[in-house]
Parts: structure tokens; sequence; C-alpha cells
């Protein structure tokens, strides 16, 4: 009987990929992407997982340190589902939502290919693997595990590469952010709101009534829908309205002084409530999302291939290979996840066979999440949705210069078609939005509206951009902190009193120094010409597929330390991908002659202008800086991945050879009182 | 229902159960799974009050700045 229920699934998933190959060049439908992807996922949780789980990890009836260290806070034994979704809501961010909108420049197949395969063979993986290694271990961090089990400049390496990510990580979402909220009164109302909202949530809960945090992220979300509600009126209101109007780099700012402000106020008051805020939203919004899909089931308007495979695309430079794979990291493979499985997750597993639904099923489920937001992209007329994500630059400032341009580009959209929408969702324009967040806002609007009715269109794109903002204000707040203790744990030995965490002036130091850091790269992209996503999001994809690298170095090495080099491929494969990827995109970054894709070419391209006169030489002199200041960050990067590979396969030989004893580091075995 | 307006006890235990889940995947404290981990594991000691409790896990979650994904 099961073996029957596998075959159907199997052949159902299988059946799906056919439509889809057998349709090339057909309007076809997203259920087919959805069946394919779940079809897939199902066949790979049940047989490579279990393969993983029980060959190469030998997951066993071991104690866990929830078990042995249970202390009800931290390390807290928590049933599986529970715990699947806690790790699930750590994981899933605006990363799975923002990369394929991005990436359908190039059409939906290729991303939904890499998706697909990308996680079951790669993304999943690394997690499952990374959450075994720190359960086995106590719940020790990605940066320890180096450190240990490949030697302490891997660890340093390691470290280096979580502050660097971090650092264009958090540029990029508020990059993202600020071309959301732009000349936008009703989401910068909104957004503002969360604020005071969170504040007083924070007071609620710490003050009025104690640890009730339900009841008061109820409160929340009601006083969030409010000001949802209220924004329409602030930006029909003649008076209101140019109070919350702002250019990108007036919101940049504020975002810098938010976050700054934010990272230095105690927990309680604005980043606990605004965390529960957030997960609250972001848990209803994939569902709700999930269902309208499944109610509305569009067709997928945007080709399964665009013409900008041959990298000439407006959204980013680059072609396909290897910009997808780079565009797309969470949903795929996301190296990041890699801190969240050697974090709070490991400390809280109830028993070891628990966390393959947790680390590869909680892996399977964003890049479910990265489908679905594919989906809603893709339903998109393809001309709306170059209108919102090509730069400004390329569309010119009015409807009828950006139609015209599409029409250029092989898509057919009216100059009134592109003020219907805006108007629909209550913006004065949505042209040159860049940065995923709108259109996929738009996306979920049409969807949401098709089972709810058409005249709440701009609410349901408010509501889908507050969502996004929200938990990329919580990344800001929260980042900043990781990356200020981090800096601190650095400066303390230069200085020791600078590593002093309950110091207050470095604190304040270490925050401004963080904030400036991601602020520079920010500002850097507001006020870029080609639209910063253009050169922040390769970056940030590279800089993640590097944390990634470091990840399955670490796997690997925890493989063949165990005695199982036979199975090290399930770590070496997706590492060798990313390898070639990584590199090779790195290299165009720096080197392409293509001044839109490469940065040196960029800054060369910039000087010929300022000698033929064409081009303020202030303004030139700060483009070539950051140009360069790019190129030297890209670099840094592909020098870190080789020299990481290096260490690590040295050691792997080394424990091959016999050269080294094959001993894991592992915390002795104890019998779990659990039973089955 | 009981006549005397409480939940009957099925039912009070049920949505008790789902909150506490719901707290957990939140990431959010749960007092009572805590009163009754500190029953179970370390009976007669000490246990903390609720407001006390909250401030414990909000540190420990956030304190260090809890890593977070994209």
């Amino acid at each position: 009987m099961n073996r029957i229920l596998w075959i159907v699934v199997s052949l159902v998933g299988a059946g799906a990929w056919g439509v889809i190959a057998l349709n090339r060049g057909e309007t076809i439908n997203a259920a087919w992407l959805v069946l394919a992807a779940v079809g897939t996922y199902l066949v790979a949780y049940r047989f490579y997982s279990r393969f993983l789980a029980r060959r190469v990890f030998e997951l066993d009836q071991r104690a866990t340190p929830a078990e042995r260290l249970s202390n009800g806070r931290d390390y807290c034994p928590t049933t599986k589902w529970v715990l699947f979704g806690h790790h699930f809501a750590a994981i899933a961010g605006a990363g799975p939502l923002v990369g394929p909108v991005l990436a359908m420049q190039f059409g939906w197949l290729p991303g939904t290919l890499w998706i697909v395969f990308g996680v079951v063979l790669g993304g999943a993986v690394q997690d499952f693997v990374i959450l075994f290694g720190s359960m086995r271990r106590d719940g020790k961090s990605l940066g320890k595990m180096a450190r240990d089990e490949i030697g302490p400049v891997t660890g340093l390496f390691a470290m280096v590469a979580i502050l660097a990510i971090m650092v264009i990580l958090l540029a990029v979402l508020a990059l993202v952010v600020v071309n959301a909220l732009k000349d936008s009164p009703w989401g910068i109302f909104s957004i503002l709101c969360t604020i005071p909202i969170a504040l007083m949530m924070g007071v609620w809960m710490r003050f009025l009534r104690p640890g009730k945090t339900i009841e008061a992220t109820v409160a929340g979300i009601v006083l969030l829908i409010a000001a949802l509600v209220g924004g329409r009126y602030v930006a029909l209101s003649p008076t209101l309205a140019p109070l919350f109007t702002h250019s990108g780099l007036t919101i940049a700012w504020g975002l810098m002084i938010y976050g700054f402000i934010a990272s230095v106020l105690p927990v309680w008051l604005l980043l606990a409530p605004r965390d529960y805020l957030s997960t609250f939203m972001k848990i209803g919004t994939i569902v709700l999302l999930a269902i309208g899909i499944l109610i509305v089931m569009p067709p997928l308007r945007m080709p399964a291939l665009t013409r900008f495979i041959d990298g000439t695309g407006p959204v980013f430079a680059g072609k396909l290979f290897p910009f997808a794979f780079i565009t797309i990291a969470c949903g795929a493979i996301s190296g990041f996840h890699a801190l969240v499985s050697s974090g709070t997750t490991p400390k809280m597993i109830r028993r070891e066979g628990d966390a393959r639904l947790i680390g590869y099923g909680g892996m399977l489920t964003e890049s479910f999440v990265a489908i679905m937001a594919l989906c809603a992209a893709a339903a998109l007329d393809p001309g709306i949705y170059f209108s919102i994500n090509a730069p400004l630059a390329a569309l010119g400032g009015t409807v009828e210069s950006a139609a015209a341009q599409i029409r250029q580009w092989g898509f057919t959209v009216t100059p009134e078609q592109l003020t219907a929408l805006s108007a629909s969702v209550g913006e004065a324009s949505l042209l040159g939005r860049v940065g995923g967040a709108p259109s996929l806002a738009v996306g979920m609007a049409s969807i949401f509206s098709g089972v709810f009715g058409r005249h709440l269109m701009g609410l349901w794109y408010h509501f889908a951009i507050m969502f996004e903002a929200l938990f990329i204000l919580t990344t800001l707040d929260a980042g900043t902190r990781v990356g200020r203790f981090m800096l601190q744990e650095f400066l303390g030995h230069i200085w020791e009193p600078l590593g002093r965490t309950s110091w207050y002036p470095s604190n304040l130091l270490a925050s401004a120094l963080i904030t400036a850091a991601w602020g520079y790269f920010l500002v850097q992209g507001v006020l870029d010409p080609l639209g910063g996503i253009n050169s922040l999001w390769p970056l940030f994809g590279i800089s993640n597929q590097l944390l990634a690298a470091v990840a399955l170095c670490v796997g690997t090495t925890l493989i063949i330390k165990a005695g199982k080099k036979r199975y090290a491929w399930v770590t070496l494969l997706p590492l060798a991908w990313l390898l070639v990827v990584t590199l090779t995109a790195g290299w165009q970054k720096i080197f392409a002659a293509d001044p839109r894709l490469g940065f040196l070419s960029h800054a060369r391209s910039i000087a010929d202008r300022v000698a033929a006169g064409s081009m303020d030489p202030a303004i030139a002199a700060r483009l070539i800086w950051n140009d360069r200041l790019d190129a030297a960050l890209a670099g840094i990067f592909m020098t870190i991945v080789v020299a990481l590979v290096i260490a690590s396969v040295r050691e792997w030989l080394a424990v091959i050879r016999g050269k080294k004893p094959a001993v894991v580091k592992e915390t002795p075995f104890v019998e779990s009182a659990y039973a089955n | 229902m009981r006549t005397n307006g409480r939940l009957d006890g099925w039912s009070a235990g049920r949505l008790e159960n789902f909150l506490s889940d719901l707290k957990r995947i939140c990431g959010m404290p749960d007092y009572p799974g805590y009163l009754q981990h500190m029953a179970e594991r370390h009976p007669g000691s000490d246990v903390l009050s609720e407001r006390e409790f909250f401030e414990a896990h909000v540190n420990a979650r956030y304190g260090n700045g809890a890593s977070r994904c994209c």
C-alpha cells in the first residue's frame, strides 16, 4: 500500500515535469509548477533524506543536547512539528521572496529548476548536515565547528565571512525597503506605525501584563491593520501626504538612524515584540499566499525563457549562467541557514531522528515559499514586471517612455495600463521600483484580489509591502546587533574594554561602526544610476553562497572524519557546483568587459566620460571609488573561498591518507530516555 | 461546556496546548511549559516569576542578536 502511494506520488511529480517540458512556448498554469515541485520534494524527503539520516549520519537513540542539558530556556526538548515551525520561521525571511522575483528576468524556467533541484541536492543537505553536526556537539556554532574540525585559520575566515555577509545582507535588504517606500506616503506611514506599535507591545509584555505575549501580539496585529487602512487616507490627504513622502536618500538615512537606535535599545522594548509581530505575519501571509495560489491557479504569463538569458537584462546584468544561481540563494541553497541550524534549533531537538524533518524538511518548505513567490511574479504580465523592476534610468521618467522601452525589449504594455496599475494600488508611480518587493506585492495583491474581490487591490498591495518591510526591519535590528557583538569580539583583541558587551560606550561605538558599514553600501545603492540592486544583489548572492561553501566544507569534514568518505559526495557535489558558480560570478563581476557587469570596466567607462567632459568629476570620483570597493569586496570573498577550500582539502587528505586520525569531536553517547 | 462558565477540561487543555505550541513556534517564552519543566526536573527548587521568566527568555534569545535568515 505504502509502495503504491509512493509510486503515485512519483508519477504525479514526473507527469507535472512532463507537462512543463512539453508545453514550451505556450502559457501553462502555475498549478503544474506547484505539483512538480511538491512531488519532487516528497520523493526527495522520503528517499534521499532517509538515506542521509540512516546511512550517512546514522541518527540513533542517543540523548540530544536538549535532553541532557535541559534548562527550560534555550536547551529545551521540543516536539517535532513545533520545532519544525520554529526553525522554518527562523530561516524564511525576505530572501526566498526577493531572489526568485529578480531572477524572473530570465523567465520562470531557470528559477524553477534551480529552486527545486538546488534545494533537494544542495540547500536541504547543507541545513541537515550542519544541524546534525551541531546537535552532536551540544549546539556549537558554525564558526566554532569550523575551528575545531578544520583549523583555527578556517575558523577566523568563517568569522570574517559571516561579518561581511551580514553587512552586505543588511545593505541590500534595506535597499529593497527603500525602493519599495520611496515617494510612497501610504507605505511610509504604515511602516512608521510599526515602531510605536512594537514599543507599546514591549511595554505591555514587560510592565502591564508581564509575559502575556500572545495577547500583546494579537493587539499589535489589529493596530497594524488599522495603520494599513489609515495609510490610504494619509496618502489621499493633501496636508498629510507630503509629510510622509520622501526620497530614497532620506529613507536610507532614516533606516540607518533606526537601525542604530534599535540595536542599542533593550531587546524587550523593540526587537522582541517586532520579532513576534513579524513571525505571526510571516506564517499567516505565507499560508494565505499558498491558499491564494491554489484557489486562483494563475496562468504564468512570463515566458519560460526570455531573451535576457544572454546577459542584457535590465534588472541586473549577467548571463543565465552563473547569475541565475547567484540571484536565487535562499530557496535553493542559503549559507545563512547554517547559522540558524547551528544556533537555537539544535538545542531544542527532542530526539535525533527529528533532525531529518527539521533540517531537511524545513529547507524544503522554504524552497516551496520561493516557488510560490516565483509563481506570483510569473503570473504578472511581463511588461508590467519589467516596468517595475527595470531601473528608472532605462525606463525614463514617464509611463510613455517606459512603455516604449518595454516594447523595444519585445513585451507589450500600454501607458494606460501602467497608469491604471499604479492608481489601483494607491501609488503615484510603480516605475523603476527595483528590488523585488513591489512586483511581488503586485503579484500577491492580484492573487488575493482574485480571491477576495478587486476593489481591495491597494490594501493587499500595501499589506504585502508592509509584511516584507516588517521583517526586513526586524532583520536590520537583529543583524546590526549580531554584527555589533562580532565586532566587539574583534575589537576586544585590540583594546580589552572594547570587547565588553556590558560597557555602553563600546556598544555605541560598535553599533555605529556596523550601521555605518551597511549604511555606506545602502547609500551607494540608492545613488547608483544602474539601480543599486545590479551591484549589491550579486555581491549578496556571492557572499551568501560563500557561507554555504564554508558550511559544506565543514559538513564534508564531519562526514570524512566519521569514517564515511564513500558518502562524502553528498556535500562535495553541491560544494563543487557552488565553487564553479561563485568563482565564475565573482570573476565576471570584477573583470567582465561589459561596463554594466564588470565593476572595473564600469569604473573605466566613467573615467572615459569624465575625460570626454560629459560627467561631473566629483560624482564620477565617487562612482569610481565605489566600483573599486565592490571589486575589492568580490575579490576578498573569492580569496576566502579558495583559502578555505584549500585548508579543508588538506585536512580531508590527511585523514584519508591516515596521517590524521579519523576522529570527530562529538559529545559522548548517552542513551535517550525518550521512548519511541 | 460546564455550567459554571468555564471550558471543560478537554477543550481548556487543548487550547492551552495550542497556545503553548504557537508560542514555541514563534520563539515566545512559554511560562506554563517552564513551570511544568521545573516541576518535573527540579521539584522543590525556586521558580522564576512570569515577569522574571519573560526577561530571562528574551535576553537569552535576543541578547546576543538572534541569528536569523535573510
